[in-house]
Parts: C-alpha cells; sequence; structure tokens
C-alpha cells in the first residue's frame, strides 16, 4: 500500500522540522512548502492527500490559500494556527478546511487528527455506495426511513435533533461551524439560533451518548462548532 | 522712612504681566489732532525703516484716499487684500483681519484705529480687530486722531462742535505701547488743506469753513498735546509703584441711566477719576419699574454700562424703589467720595414737587461732594414705559375690578337700608379700592375704581338719590377726600405689592446661586457639573444653552440644555454657531449675540475659565431679549463657580489617573521580576536538560533518559500555561480586551476545560456534579475555560494524591453558580485574605517544588468580574477549599 502523502506548509523550520520528523515515523510521506506561493505549486503538482497549512504565513493569508486550493480540489485542510483567536478558525473553516489544531499543540493531537481526517477520507470513497445507512460505532442512522438506532434500539429524536444528527453525520470527522449548523437547520445565523443549538445538542447527547461528560460520537469545540467523531 | 515693598504675590503678577506682554504683540499709535497732519505719512515711513532693518513688514489696510506722497510710499511694501463686504448695493472694504493672522507678519500697518467695521465682519470696531493681532503676537502700527478718544469725545464736541462718532476706549490709548504724537504748526495744516494735499478741492473749501479754523485746530492740538502727556505721567505713575494707587482716598461714583445725556456724564466721571487718580464706580439702581422700561431705553441703558465699563469703571447694580436712598446707602458702604451727577436728574423731581434726587442724596448723606453736570440741547426724554405692556387690558383684571365695585355696592345698599351713616359706605368703597388694588395687575384699575367709586357713591347714597347732584355743601369736600384716601390707600398696596414681587424675584435669584453652588460641590465629575450648571442657567435666565466641552484644546460635540425639555434647539448648533464658539474658545473673550464681535450670530457664547485655562465654553440663546445685569452677574459668577468646580475635578483626575499610572508601573515591575525569576527555572530545565541529551545521550541509562525526557516535556507545558495566563492577565489588566460575549452551555464548557487540565489530573477522582436542567450562560468561554482550568489546576497541585475534586454546577434566579471543591488540606484564614491578590502565592516559604507566579487566582478573579460575577472561597466540610463564582445566565427561546 501507498503511504499517504502529506503536504506541511509552514514557514518555521523548527515546527516544520517537528511536524515532519513526527509524520515519518508513523509512516506518513511529507512535501515541505515553506511560503504560500510553493503551497499552492506543490498541491497543484503533487496532489498529497491531506494538507496541514499554517495560517500566518509569510506571503499570502492563509484563508487565501484556503480559497485557491478549493478553488479546484477537494483535499482534506487541516488548519495549524498560532492565533487563539476563534474567529480565524471560524473563517478557515467557513472558507473549506476540515479541521483546525492551535499552536502550541502536542504530537499526539496531530497524529489523531490525522487519523480522523484519513478515515473520513476512506468512509466518503465507501459509503457513497450503500448511502441511504449511516453507520458509526452503535449508530446507526436509517435515512430512507428516517430513523435513528443505538445498538439496534430506536430512538425517539424530535425533527431538529434529527436534522442535526444527519447534518453532523454526513461531515463525520469535520468541524461543523456554529453558524454553519444553524444556517442548514434554520435557515438563519441569530445569537438566538447558536443558544437553541446548543440546547439542542445537549439533549441530542443525552440520547445518544453513553456518559454525556465524556462524549463519544459529538465533540464540543468551544467557540467553533461541533463535529461527530468516527468511532 | 519705611520702603513700600512688593509682597510675592504681586511680583509672582508682575513677572507674569511681563512675560504676557513679551508673548504679545507691541502697538504704536501715531497720534495726530487733525486729518493732514501726516499720520499715515509717518507711519509709513516708519514701517520703511523697519523693513530696511529686515522687519518682515505688511500693509494690512490704508485707507485708500490719499495723497499723492504717501501713496508712493506704499512702493516696496507688501499689501494684504482687504476683504469685500456687500452692504446693499454698495461693496465696501474692509481690513481682512484672518488673512492678516494667517500670513503672520511680524509688523502690520494697519490705518484708522477708531474705524467702525462694515456689518458682517468679526468685530464691530478696527480696535478690536487691532487686538486680536497684538494677541497673535504680530506688532501693530496704527493712526487714530484726538477726536476719536472717548474721553475726549465731548470736549472736543463742544469747541468743534462736531460729534464724532467712531471713538476708542482710553485704555486702547493708555496701553499702547509706544505713542507718536504727529505735529505741525496749525498755520501749515490750514496752507497744506488750501494747497489741496489732504482732501480735494471742493471737501477742501467745506472742511475748511466747520473745522478747520485756526481756533479750533489750535484747540485741538493742545488737547493733543496735554492728552500725550497725561498718558507719559499715568506711566512715570505706574512704572513708579503700584503701590501708591492703592492709598488714593478718591472714589468716584456715576449714576447710570437710560438718558442719553448719561453718556456724557459717564466721561466726565471718568476724566475725574483719572485726574483724581480715584476709584471709579458706576452704579445702577434697579427699580421695580425696570421691566416695564420700553425697548429702546434699554438699549441705551446697556450702552451706557458697556461705555462705563470702557472707561475703566467698575458696574455695580443695587435694587430699590428708592434711587437716591440707595445711591446714598452704596456710597457710604463704599466710601465714595464724590457723586457726579446730570442736571437732568437734578431736576427729575420737580414734576411732582417732590425733593429732587440731588436734593435727597444731600440729605441722605452729608459729607459728600455733589457734581452736577450741565447739559446742553438736552432732547425732550421721557422715561417711556414699554407700550405693549401699558395698553394690555387683562379682561380677568377689568372683571376683578367690577366685582370689587358691585360687591361695594351691595353692602353699600345693605348698610342704608340700616340706616348706617355715609362714611361706613365710603369706607366701603375705599375697601373695595384697596382690595381691586391688590388683586389686579395694574395701577389703572384702581385709579379708575376710585373715580368710579367716588361717582357711584354720589349717585347712589348721597341726597338727591340717582343724581350726581348733592344738594350738601360739604359733598364736594368729602367725595375729594375720599378720592384721595380711595387713590392713595391703592397706591401704597400696589407699592407694597411690587417691592414684595421684587423682593421674591431677587430671592429667587440669590436661591438659584447658593443652590448651584451647593449642586455643584455634590457632583463628582465634569459631566455633572456641566449639567447642573447648564440647567440652573436655564432655570435662571429661562433661555436655551448650548455647553461645549474641551477636547484636546478644541470643541467637543455641543451638549443642549432647553428651556422646555425635549424642544428643539439644533439651530443654535449650526455651523456658523459653532464657529464663534470656536472664535470664543481661542481667544477667551466672549462673543456672539449682544457684543461686538460676531454680533449677528443667535447665542452668547462666553468662555468657562480660571485664569487663562479654558473648560468649556457656553452659548446662552439670547432670541431679542439681553441678560439684565443683575442677570449678567449673577449667571457670570455661577459660570466661575462651575469653571473652578470644572479645574478641580480636572486636577483630581490627573491625580488619579497618575496614581494608576504609578499602580500600572509597580504592577509591571512585579511581573517583571516575578517573571525573570520563576521563567528561568524552566527554561533552565529545559534548555540544560536537552543539552545532556543531544551531547552525552549513550552514556545515559534509558530509564534516566525518560526522565530528562519528562522533565523537558513537563516544564514546557508549565510555560505554555504560564504564557496563556499572563497574556490574559495582560489584556484585562490594559483595559483593551473586550469579552466577546457568547451563549454557552456551562455543562460544555467544563468539560470542554477539564480536558486542558493538568496531565496529573488522573492522580485525583474530578467529579462533575451538574443540575438536572441545561444551564446557559452568556460569557467569553476561552476567559471562563480559563478560570475553571486554573480552580481544578489549583486543586490538583494543592492536595495530596487521590484527593477529591467535585465541580457543580446549579442556577439561582439569574446567576449561574460554579464550585470548585476539594478535600485536601484546606486555607489557612491569613490566606484566604490574599488568595485572589496578584503574585501571591500559598507556597511563598516553599520555593522548589511549587512554583507559581500567583497569577492564577488573580487572573481568575478579574475575568469573573469583567463578567460581573463574584468569585469567593470557603472552607468545605470536614476539611478542604471551596472556590465558588457565579456567572450570568441566558434565558432562550427555542426555535423548534
Amino acid at each position: 500500500m501507498n503511504k499517504p502523502l502529506i503536504l506541511v506548509v509552514e514557514d518555521d523550520s523548527a515546527v516544520r522540522n517537528l511536524i515532519t520528523t513526527t509524520l515519518e515515523t508513523q509512516n506518513y510521506r511529507c512535501q515541505i512548502a515553506p511560503t504560500g506561493e510553493a503551497a499552492i505549486l506543490e498541491a497543484a503538482s503533487y496532489n498529497p492527500d491531506v494538507i496541514l497549512l499554517d495560517l500566518g504565513l509569510p506571503d499570502i493569508d492563509g484563508i487565501e490559500i484556503i480559497h485557491k486550493i478549493r478553488s479546484w480540489s477537494k483535499t482534506p485542510i487541516i488548519v495549524i494556527s498560532a492565533r487563539s483567536e476563534d474567529t480565524d478558525k471560524i473563517d478557515a473553516l467557513d472558507a473549506g478546511a476540515d479541521d483546525y489544531l492551535t499552536k502550541p499543540f502536542s504530537v499526539e493531537e496531530l497524529l489523531a487528527r490525522l487519523r480522523v481526517t484519513f478515515r473520513r477520507i476512506n468512509d466518503l470513497t465507501n459509503d457513497n455506495i450503500q448511502n441511504s445507512i449511516f453507520i458509526n460505532g452503535d449508530l446507526k442512522i436509517d435515512y430512507a426511513a428516517g430513523c435513528v438506532f443505538i445498538k439496534d434500539k430506536e430512538l425517539h429524536l424530535t425533527p431538529i435533533e434529527y436534522k442535526l444528527l444527519c447534518l453532523l453525520a454526513k461531515n463525520v470527522g469535520k468541524v461543523l461551524t456554529h453558524t454553519y449548523i444553524t444556517k442548514e437547520i434554520w435557515g438563519s445565523a441569530w445569537d438566538n439560533d447558536v443558544a437553541s443549538l446548543r440546547v439542542f445538542m445537549a439533549t441530542l447527547r443525552k440520547k445518544i451518548e453513553k456518559d454525556p461528560s465524556v462524549p463519544q460520537y459529538i465533540q464540543t469545540h468551544i467557540g467553533v462548532g461541533y463535529r461527530m467523531l468516527k468511532v | 522712612m519705611e520702603e513700600i515693598r512688593s509682597s510675592p504675590e504681586e511680583l509672582l503678577k508682575q513677572i507674569k504681566r511681563e512675560e504676557q506682554q513679551k508673548n504679545r504683540g507691541h502697538l504704536k499709535i501715531f497720534f495726530g489732532y487733525a486729518a493732514g497732519v501726516g499720520k499715515t505719512y509717518a507711519m509709513l515711513k516708519a514701517a520703511h525703516t523697519a523693513q530696511r532693518k529686515g522687519i518682515d513688514v505688511v500693509v494690512g489696510y490704508v485707507e485708500p484716499h490719499m495723497r499723492p506722497q504717501t501713496s508712493q510710499l506704499l512702493n516696496g511694501l507688501e499689501i494684504l487684500s482687504s476683504q469685500e463686504i456687500k452692504h446693499g448695493d454698495i461693496i465696501l472694504k474692509e481690513f481682512d483681519l484672518d488673512t492678516a493672522i494667517d500670513r503672520k507678519p511680524k509688523l502690520i500697518l494697519v490705518d484708522e484705529l477708531a474705524h467702525t467695521n462694515a456689518n458682517g465682519c468679526r468685530h464691530l470696531k478696527r480696535y478690536q480687530d487691532i487686538n486680536e493681532l497684538l494677541d497673535n503676537g504680530i506688532d501693530v502700527y496704527t493712526t487714530v486722531n484726538v477726536q476719536h478718544i472717548e474721553s475726549l469725545n465731548d470736549l472736543v464736541a463742544s469747541i468743534t462742535g462736531i460729534t464724532v462718532k467712531e471713538r476708542i476706549p482710553d485704555s486702547v490709548f493708555d496701553n499702547a505701547d509706544q505713542v507718536k504724537l504727529v505735529d505741525i504748526e496749525p498755520k501749515e495744516l490750514i496752507e497744506r488743506l488750501n494747497e489741496g494735499k489732504i482732501y480735494q478741492k471742493m471737501q477742501a473749501q467745506k472742511a475748511l469753513g466747520n473745522f478747520f479754523t485756526e481756533k479750533n485746530l489750535v484747540a485741538l492740538r493742545e488737547i493733543a498735546l496735554r492728552r500725550c502727556a497725561d498718558r507719559v505721567n499715568k506711566m512715570s505713575s505706574q512704572a513708579g509703584g503700584k503701590a501708591n494707587s492703592r492709598f488714593t482716598d478718591e472714589h468716584i461714583l456715576v449714576c447710570l441711566s437710560s438718558s442719553p445725556t448719561n453718556a456724557k456724564i459717564i466721561r466726565t466721571a471718568s476724566r475725574m477719576a483719572s485726574a483724581f487718580k480715584g476709584n471709579f464706580t458706576a452704579l445702577f439702581v434697579e427699580t421695580p419699574d425696570f421691566p416695564e422700561m420700553s425697548e429702546e431705553n434699554k438699549n441705551r441703558l446697556r450702552k451706557n454700562i458697556h461705555l462705563a465699563q470702557q472707561l475703566g469703571a467698575t458696574i455695580e447694580t443695587v435694587y430699590g424703589e428708592d434711587i437716591a436712598f440707595q445711591i446714598s446707602e452704596f456710597a457710604r458702604l463704599s466710601g465714595v467720595s464724590k457723586i457726579v451727577l446730570g442736571r437732568s436728574s437734578a431736576r427729575r423731581g420737580m414734576l411732582f414737587a417732590r425733593p429732587s434726587l440731588t436734593e435727597k442724596i444731600t440729605q441722605y448723606s452729608t459729607n459728600l461732594d455733589i457734581y452736577i453736570i450741565p447739559e446742553k440741547n438736552t432732547p425732550p426724554y421721557k422715561l417711556k414705559r414699554n407700550k405693549s405692556q401699558k395698553t394690555k387690558f387683562i379682561a380677568t383684571d377689568l372683571l376683578k375690578s367690577l366685582i370689587c365695585l358691585v360687591a361695594s355696592t351691595i353692602i353699600g345698599f345693605v348698610f342704608s337700608e340700616f340706616n348706617f351713616s355715609e362714611a361706613n359706605i365710603i369706607t366701603i368703597y375705599i375697601l373695595g379700592v384697596l382690595v381691586t388694588a391688590v388683586i389686579t395687575s395694574q395701577r389703572i384699575y384702581s385709579l379708575v375704581s376710585s373715580v368710579i367709586s367716588v361717582l357711584l357713591f354720589n349717585f347712589l347714597f348721597t341726597e338727591p338719590r340717582f343724581t350726581f347732584n348733592a344738594y350738601d355743601a360739604g359733598y364736594p369736600a368729602t367725595f375729594l377726600i375720599m378720592f384721595i384716601a380711595a387713590f392713595l390707600t391703592s397706591s401704597l398696596a400696589v407699592r407694597i405689592k411690587r417691592q414684595a414681587r421684587q423682593s421674591a424675584a431677587t430671592a429667587y435669584r440669590t436661591k438659584i446661586l447658593f443652590d448651584t453652588n451647593q449642586l455643584i460641590s455634590n457632583e463628582i465629575d465634569s459631566a455633572g457639573i456641566i449639567s447642573v450648571t447648564c440647567n440652573q442657567l436655564t432655570k435662571l435666565l429661562n433661555k436655551d444653552i448650548i455647553f461645549y466641552q474641551i477636547q484636546n484644546k478644541e470643541l467637543a460635540s455641543p451638549l443642549l440644555f432647553p428651556v422646555h425639555t425635549g424642544q428643539d434647539i439644533s439651530e443654535y448648533i449650526s455651523q456658523n454657531e459653532r464657529a464663534v464658539a470656536t472664535w470664543v474658545l481661542n481667544n477667551n473673550k466672549h462673543a456672539g449675540a449682544t457684543t461686538d464681535t460676531l454680533g449677528d450670530s443667535k447665542c452668547l457664547y462666553l468662555s468657562v475659565r480660571v485664569g487663562h485655562e479654558v473648560y468649556g465654553v457656553i452659548g446662552i440663546a439670547i432670541d431679542d431679549s439681553p441678560l439684565g445685569s443683575f442677570e449678567n452677574s449673577i449667571m457670570l459668577s455661577i459660570l466661575g463657580e462651575c469653571a473652578l468646580a470644572l479645574k478641580n475635578d480636572k486636577t483630581s483626575k490627573e491625580r488619579e489617573e497618575a496614581a494608576l499610572l504609578a499602580k500600572n508601573e509597580q504592577l509591571r515591575a512585579n511581573l517583571l521580576r516575578s517573571i525573570s525569576h520563576d521563567l528561568r527555572t524552566p527554561l533552565t530545565s529545559i534548555s540544560g536538560n536537552a543539552g545532556i541529551l543531544l551531547s552525552s545521550e549513550e552514556n545515559i541509562d534509558k530509564y534516566k533518559r525518560k526522565q530528562l525526557y519528562a522533565d523537558i516535556y513537563d516544564d514546557s507545558l508549565w510555560l505554555i500555561n504560564l504564557v496563556e495566563n499572563l497574556l490574559s492577565v495582560t489584556r484585562i489588566e490594559d483595559g483593551t480586551m473586550k469579552l466577546k460575549l457568547t451563549t454557552e452551555l456551562l455543562d460544555e464548557v467544563i468539560t470542554e476545560a477539564l480536558q486542558h487540565t493538568d496531565r496529573k489530573r488522573s492522580e485525583h477522582n474530578i467529579i462533575i456534579e451538574s443540575s438536572e436542567s441545561f444551564i446557559l450562560v452568556k460569557i467569553d468561554a476561552r476567559l471562563i475555560m480559563q478560570v475553571i482550568i486554573n480552580l481544578v489546576d489549583n486543586a490538583i497541585k494543592y492536595t495530596p494524591k487521590g484527593s477529591d475534586i467535585i465541580i457543580g454546577t446549579r442556577s439561582e434566579g439569574n446567576r449561574a453558580i460554579v464550585t470548585v471543591a476539594d478535600n485536601g488540606r484546606g486555607i489557612s484564614e491569613d490566606a484566604k485574605k490574599h488568595i485572589f491578590d496578584m503574585f501571591y502565592t500559598a507556597g511563598t516559604k516553599i520555593v522548589d517544588s511549587r512554583r507559581s507566579l500567583g497569577l492564577g487566582l488573580a487572573l481568575c478573579k478579574s475575568i469573573i468580574t469583567a463578567h460581573d460575577g463574584t468569585i469567593s472561597v470557603t472552607d468545605n466540610k470536614p476539611h478542604g477549599a471551596v472556590f465558588t463564582f457565579t456567572l450570568p445566565t441566558e434565558e432562550v427561546t427555542l426555535h423548534e
């Protein structure tokens, strides 16, 4: 089997070394791009499996790069940002990034995110065939019948909860921003909708999670959004 | 012999004055006794001399009708363009003040100091323009003739028979830095005139006949020379010692009135005051009639007051009905030695066969010199009442009078039924008139009532009844006495009523002044002071008020205080009005309506100042009803009070800011000290350990190596945490941080926060006890997470392994309450007091294992406070500590 190719876009050589070393020990192949120009060029010529993109590049703004790459490619992009400002992440996610990491991050976290992304790619290629039924661990969604099962036991969900679950399931592994979710569910993105979203998410969790304080399926990204994990 | 020494304060004042003089431009006046003596010529000559010395000279304005010799002198001098002002069909050329100030030469020439500017110029008079030039540090050369000097005006008029309308205050002349007398023999001047050098031929003939006679010119020359000599005397006496002037015991008092001849009396008094080198006071006695005075007279009075001010008089106002008594009381109390009166006021009483004003004053105060100034050609002048007021019949008053008459008549009939004597009926009518006088607003009603009463009495009650005849020979006397009695009683009643009204008004004004003092002293910030001041002024003056605060030496946006709340007074804040206010700010003088500067604006603008520091500009909407002198003086004292309060406020604010700055400095210093000490430890450990691993990895056994790696990792994590806290702290302490409030589910936030707590958490039992319902909170999630992380990390750090850490949430009203409880050793009472202080650490004595900057809890407190919450620490039972903080909750309507 071919080793997956990862494009590392990062201007700081120390961090780049850290990432490439980590990836190579884990059987990934790496391609390096220290600038935004190089990143777009490499992405076009090598067609990597995943792109790790630092938002603070010397030449082009990271969001701009996401827009450019998204114009021709659906390659998953994981954003790495030193800025702790949530808005940057949200902008990146809304622009089409799949996931994000905040500096400083631990090596384990980086690898975990990569695994999530690869599983998602695999699912996308496999699930396309039988996409009327979604299965994630004990969770099963029958889109055709509009039913949800945990351990083959049917759950009673309100319409909104069902819509939420489907939205998360269809984007499994991807972080969805609050704005994106509220727009999809309610068609608007008012503050009140975000507050409603939290309540529905909490009730949904109570129904599908074994222990809501240690969520298994739905992960919270405070200030950013939610993601369904592939178990 | 004792030398009179100046006190330090006086010396300081003198130094200050001299410093101001240094920045101010110098004024040189070319002074002549008549047109044609060569003032302009001399001025231009002097300008050329200055230019040769390398001084930047420009000609601001020179009269266009010039003699050829003189206009030749303009060659080689820079001439500023004049502004053109349309006045009906003609275009007037005027000196352009703004261009001159923008050009900012060292020296500027402006002809004709006494000129009156056309409407539309900034100032009414040219000497005000020149004053502004001087304030801007520009030296000015100008010219003026003797007949234009205010105090000499009458004198010149009496000699030449020509009254000059354009006049300058004496102070302008006396305060000039230099006065150059341009003098030629009168004969020579007449010769020049005949040669046509001065005016055109035609004019020359005319001028010669009226004005330029040798006799006139000699007299004028003498006056001019003497005036110059006076000025020199004055200056030398000023230079000789200021202190001397204080020992003068002469105090000249002049009485102000609305009479057109009053101006002359004021001028005479002023000349007298300067001759005696005495104090000069102008007194106005406001009588109860004052509000009824016609507008024309009021205007004249204001002009007279203004004139007295210009001539250096102190203006005083007193209130009372008896003018003579008020004057002599004032004279007695202020130590006046001489009173100057006009003959008209001396004559005034004759009409009523009462003692004249002069006689009365002599009666009241025997040791006063009284000077009576004769008045030629006094135009017929009466204290005209305001017509509109006089003719105003008030229907209710008429009704009241009628009711009184009818009631008296009915009672009279009753009395006559009972055969009471006529004296009783007369008394009833007099009573009726008295009642009318008390309840109606004008004298006319009681007067008419008196007449009608007498007629009614005659018609109804005297034999033969129901005719106007009377049999008894004594009746005419009865009627006359009845009328006089009725009229006198009513007059007295009216007077008492008026006095009561007047004293009530005075009391009201005084009360406002005291109230304002009190209110201002209660206010703590400038906004409060301003609003109190303006509200009080609106109440007092019954006019709309606009207040501009000063920010960075510029006007801030105006605050409006309309008389009727909600009323639209935006017309007073137009661009033009603002420009006037700006002028007031820059020049620290009042301007606008009723003043000589920018008089066509809607409001009167005054600066609210202490000394030279302006704290605001206040605009008073005048609307054709100018302020009375008492209102004016009380307004000025309120503004003074306001300025003082604003100054105090500013000083205290500056002091606070300085203290805050010092505190921040202290904080920063503490932070740096802590950082330099505490950051080095983990950095040393990281770089040291990494160094060992790099250089001699092979010599270290596997177990030891692992430990070194773990140390590096731990220390770097510690640094990360520290940096996060530090960043948050600096953001909060700077005040630059804005909370990014979002609605979050409290349990979610806690769950998320726990992911970021210390790695050692697995050695403790962390339990979440959340409430049944969802608690939605409006918070900055990132910061609240930091609070939870810090509290839990603290609990982990300060409790032994295996301890329980319980995080509980509940909601109470509109507050969410979060508790973090542990069952460790607890916190001592002493430590509880300081635990939220910055740089406080529980283990201050132990330096090794528990290193901490003492930032965590201080940060928690800052964050919770920023969320309008509280944070506290209590003891846990049986042992341990409980940290409790509150957060605002958010109600939400669910969108299904």
